[in-house]
């Protein structure tokens, strides 16, 4: 079984009014995965806020561990390792 | 207490709120709330201390639903929006039409894709009212160009009429239990098959709460030179009903187009409905001179209303909620363009004025006395 990771996950501006005005949470998970089930758990509103209802990350959301896009990675998938960072972002769009 | 007129306008940019006296002259504008978000509905409850309830539609974080217990001075958000069920596999993608219940805090709620939320806590807690979210029909309903949308609820005691774009009229007589398509003499531009059983483009349904029988219907109309199977079907864009929509009827003659999207009735005669009507392939004002058109004896004949507005070169859309009607003793007609301009017409809408010239696109535009 794979231990869990101490990481940290950014939150940007219009999503911290969802962590009481945090910009940063530290939480163990071994995967991305696990960092969203634990936001859902502890967080649920930032949560909705990043998934839609079928669990699925929204569209114009994206998530990076580290600098890196979770595409490009495993996707959820992706193994975590004490001090990562996911980064949550709004995709670049709209008018 | 003096009676105030609070209009809500909702944009692609958040929600504002202008209030005025009884007089209407002067309106002071609040806002934007949900600010940068779309707001595609929106609810003025005024029984007992009045809230305002919104759509705050955010393309990146999901639907919320936000409330207002000062008249629009603050929002906030309720506890929850609608949510399909986990293992419905269907996900929110937009709030389209809210409605009070019977219970001051009892709210109903119609959804992109298609399908109706109930609430019972001021929208603090929601859940799909299956009877037409499941419906036999709803695997098979199909997005217009705005989306599969839920966007009328019109209700009378056990009666509850939707209507969903694209999927027509579905009327329930058992307080929402169960629903049937109710769509005859509805027809539909865009199929082989001029009057289906369902799938038709409603715009929007109004009604007045004294006369329930009496529905008004603004469908996707301007097919009338169609030539292709089921040949042309002019006049299905204007519609009547006077049985508690089982039938409906064209009431379309003498309107220079049939196709638009909101239609309104008169707060005090059911007789008496407004339409704007838009050319049918780009949705703007015929001839670029804008134009609301009223019939005082249910749709048998109209008169054009033009005193105020601009006369050419305007080319703006209204959109299916973007015209209301207050309730004073002479009513006043509001609605919002496209192109972001707010227009008052006063005294029935024989005389428009510019509220407000340069607002966000605006979607929805709901007004009640309190």
């Amino acid at each position: 079984m794979k231990r869990a990771a101490q990481i940290t996950v950014f939150i940007p501006g219009p999503l911290r009014e969802c962590c009481a005005g945090a910009g940063e949470l530290s939480l163990s998970a071994t995967d991305l995965r696990a960092v969203l089930v634990e936001l859902e758990r502890t967080r649920p509103a930032l949560h909705r806020s990043i998934c839609d209802e079928t669990g699925a990350v929204r569209r114009h959301i994206n998530l990076f561990i580290n600098h890196q896009h979770m595409r490009d990675c495993n996707g959820l998938d992706t193994s975590l390792v004490t001090g990562d960072t996911v980064v949550i972002l709004p995709a670049v769009s709209g008018g | 207490m003096a009676k105030r007129i609070v209009l809500c306008i909702g944009t692609k940019k958040g929600l504002f709120v202008a209030e005025s006296s009884s007089s209407r002259e002067r309106f002071k504008l609040h806002g934007p709330f949900g600010s940068g978000v779309s707001v595609y509905s929106a609810l003025v409850d005024p029984r007992g201390t009045p809230r305002i309830y919104a759509s705050s539609c955010n393309a990146f974080f999901g639907m919320k639903v936000l409330c207002s217990t000062d008249l629009g001075k603050t929002f906030k958000e309720t506890k929850s929006a609608p949510a399909f069920p986990k293992d419905d596999g269907r996900a929110l993608a937009n709030i389209w039409s809210l409605a009070a219940g019977d219970d001051k805090k009892e709210l109903w709620c119609g959804v992109e894709p298609a399908a109706l939320f109930h609430s019972s806590d001021g929208g603090d807690s929601w859940e799909m009212v299956s009877g037409i979210s499941n419906h036999d029909h709803a695997r098979k309903w199909h997005p217009g160009n705005g989306g599969l949308c839920m966007h009328t609820i019109v209700r009378d005691g056990n009666r509850m009429h939707l209507g969903i774009s694209t999927g027509g009229h579905y009327l329930s007589e058992d307080g929402g239990q169960t629903f049937a398509a109710s769509n005859k003499g509805v027809g539909a531009g865009f199929s082989p098959d001029p009057y289906p059983e369902f799938g038709q483009c409603v715009h929007k349904i109004a009604r007045h709460k004294d006369a329930p029988g009496r529905l008004y219907m603004q469908n996707h109309g301007g097919w009338s030179e169609w030539s292709g199977p089921g040949g042309p079907r002019p006049g299905i864009g204007v519609l009547r009903s006077d049985d508690h929509g089982k039938s409906w009827r064209s009431i379309a003659a003498g309107l220079p187009s049939d196709f638009g999207f909101p239609i309104v009735v008169h707060p005090h005669n059911p007789d008496v409905v407004y339409v704007a009507p838009l050319e049918p392939m780009t949705r703007t004002c015929p001839g670029g001179a804008p134009a609301i058109w009223r019939s005082e004896n249910g749709g048998n004949s109209w008169r054009k209303l033009t005193k105020g507005l601009p006369k050419k070169k305007s080319y703006f859309t209204i959109l299916r909620d973007g015209m209301d009607v207050d309730e004073l003793k002479s009513p006043s007609l509001y609605f919002g363009t496209t192109t972001g301009q707010l227009w008052i017409g006063r005294d029935g809408g024989e005389q428009w004025d510019c509220l407000f010239d340069s607002l966000p696109p605006i979607h929805c535009v709901k007004v009640a006395v309190v």
